[in-house]
């Protein structure tokens, strides 16, 4: 064991801080041209575009300590926005279940941005128990086009994705995971329909979207028809390990940390009060010890064995933590945290506080409800099983694997 | 010892809830909250008909000489319907420091103004560096003839915005945090130098800046002694404490039950989410927090209404549960609906959003626990 970073290390850490620096955002330049530009450079530099593709598909090929010292430096440099759908989420689903014609078509204009895919799998009647979907397809005879029908619902960035990747039902014969398709269609067609669903925050990110007979060719549909399951069990493991967000949560803690130094107590300040100071340092011992559970997942992981018991619990502990930053910014706001609409008022940090915080809540509730989660380490690592009449862990959960 | 509401008591409270099941529905609310000036200028005046607005006051004033337990009845089943119309404001914080520091001729001038609902009142307590602390105060009121001059910034003004006359604290001698050497003022809110910066706050209420620049108040206009306003504002604001609690519990129990509604009716994996252990053991907690809370409402406000020693103690320790409680509730209520209940469109998000800020009223629950410990 050793946790010093090697020469090489250092140096891929420097390599990786000056490519920030040389390409950072001017002022005045075109954000989406500099956008572009940034993943064109990111790309020459042998995949930095796509850290987590594999090398066959165009990626770096790093080491865990490199995906780590990477995932350290996006989190304090400013990087252009950039969505997980595609590119984290169904990339991988294309990788290892699409045929070639699909990874040619697809996985290009995902790496360059071209395309924004949103995630079709909620529905009003399948959420924790997402295998109860019931948006309906249905083959034609001549077997070339599917004909879908159904609602999706807290559809993330519907609005403003191409595609969508959608769980349909082909089969409501046998068990409920079986008889799902998955299928990729485009978002703008006659027959879909999206509206907004304002959030706690006063954000619109979330959509419903309506499905009125669309039709998708089969060459849309990744693998074979009533399988969609298997290949969706595999995409939500790839959802779940992006969002622990440690690295995230390091930078905000620290930022946390000086925002309350600016909040004058006496001749001192709010982080130097004693039952602030406690939460904050009870927050930092947990993420202290989430960094290296972090680490120690993407260890096992390159070392190529089954991703161990720690992994499981990076998406629940990594979640909390993030609420509970939220949930102290808005207490060092103090009563400015209440303030809300356009004007500003008391320390600069306060307005954001509350929508953040507001956002935060929806955490522990997207990619797999913590409760559901936890029922997942119940069975999977503990080994328990569920007496009760109650049956969630038959494979049918949203987090089950 | 007796937890039973009198007569009287109780029919003020079943007229309130009468009054909120027919007027407070969410999208009703929405509307009241989202539109100028924030709330209903005709639910004032029902209010006003029915004697709410003369709760607190004096009956030889005309008032209905109500104590802090005539105000927890009201404010509970205001919390049940998140009503906006400024009764805090105007009535609990404005009007206690009136009624309290007043001179007969102030009140004989504005009391009855206040009570028939032609007169809106607000208090300037808060100030930026202050951050919790009521006798932090940095605006300054210097003595000039017969009047003094105001010069500060109050911050977060509860209503301001509508309100005729704005109760204010400011320094008249002492230091910045000294107890002594703060003077409470009256002043009408259109004079020269007030300036209102207005804007929302996150539970759909409505707050101020308000900018004093050589504001002149005639001598009339100071509440209580010059320099000795600290103890009416602080006994103002401590019925302000015990009424936002009495509206927090209002709104936990919305909270609470509205979840084990929706945990019946909702299922997943073929059941109804109720039937999972963990979410009713939670829900245990959550109704468990909320009889908690308001046995230290009934404690703090009792003992606060009949001077017990100690009652202030109990306030800071009701304070406090508030605060983590509301979180906790609001937290879960939220978690348990899923998606649903991270949206606008049901009102446990509104409830919830009531009971953060709460929270930042009068000081948070930290901010409680140290005076408590203390
Ligand atoms: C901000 C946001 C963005 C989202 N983006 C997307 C997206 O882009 N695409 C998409 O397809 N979906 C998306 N979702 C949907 C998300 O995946 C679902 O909300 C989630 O799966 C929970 O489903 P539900 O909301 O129907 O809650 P329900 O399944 O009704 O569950 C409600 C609550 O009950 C509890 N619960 C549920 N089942 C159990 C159990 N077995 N045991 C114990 N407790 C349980 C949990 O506390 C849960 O939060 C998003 C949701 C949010 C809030
Ligand atoms: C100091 C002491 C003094 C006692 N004195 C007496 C006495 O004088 N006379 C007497 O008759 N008995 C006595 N008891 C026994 C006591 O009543 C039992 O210990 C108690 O009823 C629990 O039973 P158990 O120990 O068999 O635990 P179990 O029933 O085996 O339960 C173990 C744990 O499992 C959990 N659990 C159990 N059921 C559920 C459920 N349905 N849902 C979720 N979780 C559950 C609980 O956490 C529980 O603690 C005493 C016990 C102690 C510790």
């Amino acid at each position: 064991m050793d946790i010093e970073l090697s020469a090489e290390d250092l140096g891929f850490r420097d390599e990786v801080v000056s490519f920030f620096a040389e390409n950072a955002h001017k002022d005045g330049e075109d954000y989406n041209q500099w956008r572009m530009d940034w993943f064109a450079k990111a790309k020459d530099k042998g995949g930095w575009d796509v850290p987590k593709w594999p090398t066959q598909f165009g990626g770096p090929g790093w080491s865990p300590t490199q995906h780590y010292i990477w995932e350290q430096e996006t989190a304090i440099h400013a990087t252009p926005w950039d969505m997980p759908f595609g590119l984290g989420m169904l990339a991988p689903i294309v990788m290892n279940y699409g045929n070639e014609a699909q990874q040619k078509r697809f996985l290009p204009d995902i790496r360059a941005r071209k395309v924004n895919w949103c995630q079709g799998y909620s529905e009003p009647g399948a959420g924790s128990d997402l295998a109860s979907l019931r948006t309906k397809a249905v083959l034609s005879e001549d077997g070339t086009y599917y004909t879908v029908t159904g609602t999706k619902i807290w559809t993330t960035m519907a609005h403003i994705a191409d595609w969508i990747f959608c769980l349909t039902r082909t089969d409501d014969s046998g068990r409920k995971q079986e008889g799902i398709t998955f299928l990729l269609f485009p978002m703008n067609q006659d027959g879909i329909e999206v509206t907004p669903i304002i959030t706690l925050g006063g954000a619109h990110s979330v959509n419903t979207v309506h499905i009125t007979d669309v039709k998708v060719p089969v060459e849309n549909r990744i693998g074979e028809e009533g399988k969609g399951w298997t290949y969706a069990k595999g995409l939500l493991q790839h959802e779940r390990t992006g969002l622990a967000g440690v690295s995230r949560s390091l930078v905000a803690l620290e930022s946390l940390k000086d925002q309350a130094r600016t909040i004058a107590r006496g001749n001192s300040t709010l982080m130097d009060e004693p039952a602030f100071k406690a939460k904050v340092a009870d927050l930092e011992v947990d993420l202290m010890a989430l960094e290296f559970t972090e680490l120690r997942s993407l260890a096992s992981a390159s070392a190529g064995a089954a991703p161990g018991p720690e992994s499981s619990i990076m998406k629940l502990k990594g979640t909390e933590i993030q609420q509970r930053i939220q949930k102290l910014t808005v207490e060092a706001g103090g009563l400015y945290s209440a303030a809300w609409g356009a004007t500003s008022v008391g320390p600069s940090f306060a307005r954001a506080g509350m929508g953040g915080y507001l956002a935060s809540r929806g955490y522990t509730i997207y990619g797999g409800a913590s409760e559901v989660q936890k029922d997942v380490i119940a069975k999977n690592v503990l080994g328990l099983k569920k007496s009760t009449s109650v049956q969630t862990s038959k494979e049918n959960g949203r987090n089950s694997s | 010892m007796n937890f039973d509401y009198t007569d009287e008591q109780k029919l003020l409270k079943d007229s309130v809830q009468r009054f909120v099941a027919d007027h407070y529905a969410l999208e009703n609310r929405i509307k009241l909250a989202s539109n100028a000036p924030g709330f209903s200028a005709d639910h004032w005046k029902t209010f006003a008909e029915l004697g709410w607005l003369t709760l607190t006051f004096d009956e030889a004033e005309g008032g209905f000489g109500g104590d802090q337990v005539d105000t927890m009845i009201v404010m509970e089943e205001f919390g049940k319907g998140l009503v906006v119309e400024p009764f805090l404001a105007s009535i609990v914080l404005g009007g206690g420091a009136v009624r309290r520091g007043a001179s007969k001729a102030l009140r004989e001038a504005v009391l009855p103004g206040v009570m028939d609902g032609s007169i809106q009142l607000a208090l300037g307590y808060a100030e930026e560096q202050a951050r919790f602390d009521l006798d932090d105060v940095v605006t300054s009121a210097r003595e000039d003839g017969d009047h003094y001059v105001l010069n500060g910034t109050k911050s977060m003004v509860l209503n301001a915005e509508t309100a005729d006359f704005i109760v204010v604290s400011a320094r008249t001698s002492g230091g910045q945090v000294d107890t002594d050497g703060i003077t409470l003022f009256l002043l009408d809110s259109t004079s020269d130098g007030v300036e209102r910066t207005n804007f929302p706050t996150v539970d759909g209420l409505r707050a101020s800046e308000v900018k004093l620049t050589n504001v002149r108040v005639p001598k009339e206009g100071v509440l209580g002694e010059v320099d000795k306003g600290y103890d009416i504002l602080n006994a103002v604001a401590i019925d302000g404490i015990l009424a936002i609690a009495a509206e927090a519990i209002g709104a936990m129990e919305i909270l609470y039950k509205d979840t084990v509604e929706y945990t019946q009716q909702r299922e997943q994996f073929d059941h109804p989410l109720s039937e999972f252990q963990v979410l009713q053991h939670r829900m245990v907690e959550m109704f468990m927090e909320y009889e908690q809370c308001k046995s230290l409402l009934y404690r703090a406000t009792m003992e606060t209404a009949q001077g017990s020693p100690g009652a202030e103690r109990t306030v800071h320790a009701l304070k406090h549960l508030i605060g983590k409680a509301g979180a906790f509730i609001g937290e879960n209520a939220v978690q348990l609906h899923g998606g649903m209940g991270m949206t606008e469109e049901l009102r446990i998000g509104h409830y919830f959003k009531r009971l953060l800020v709460i929270d930042l009223q009068f000081g948070n629950s930290d901010h409680h626990l140290q005076k408590f410990a203390a």
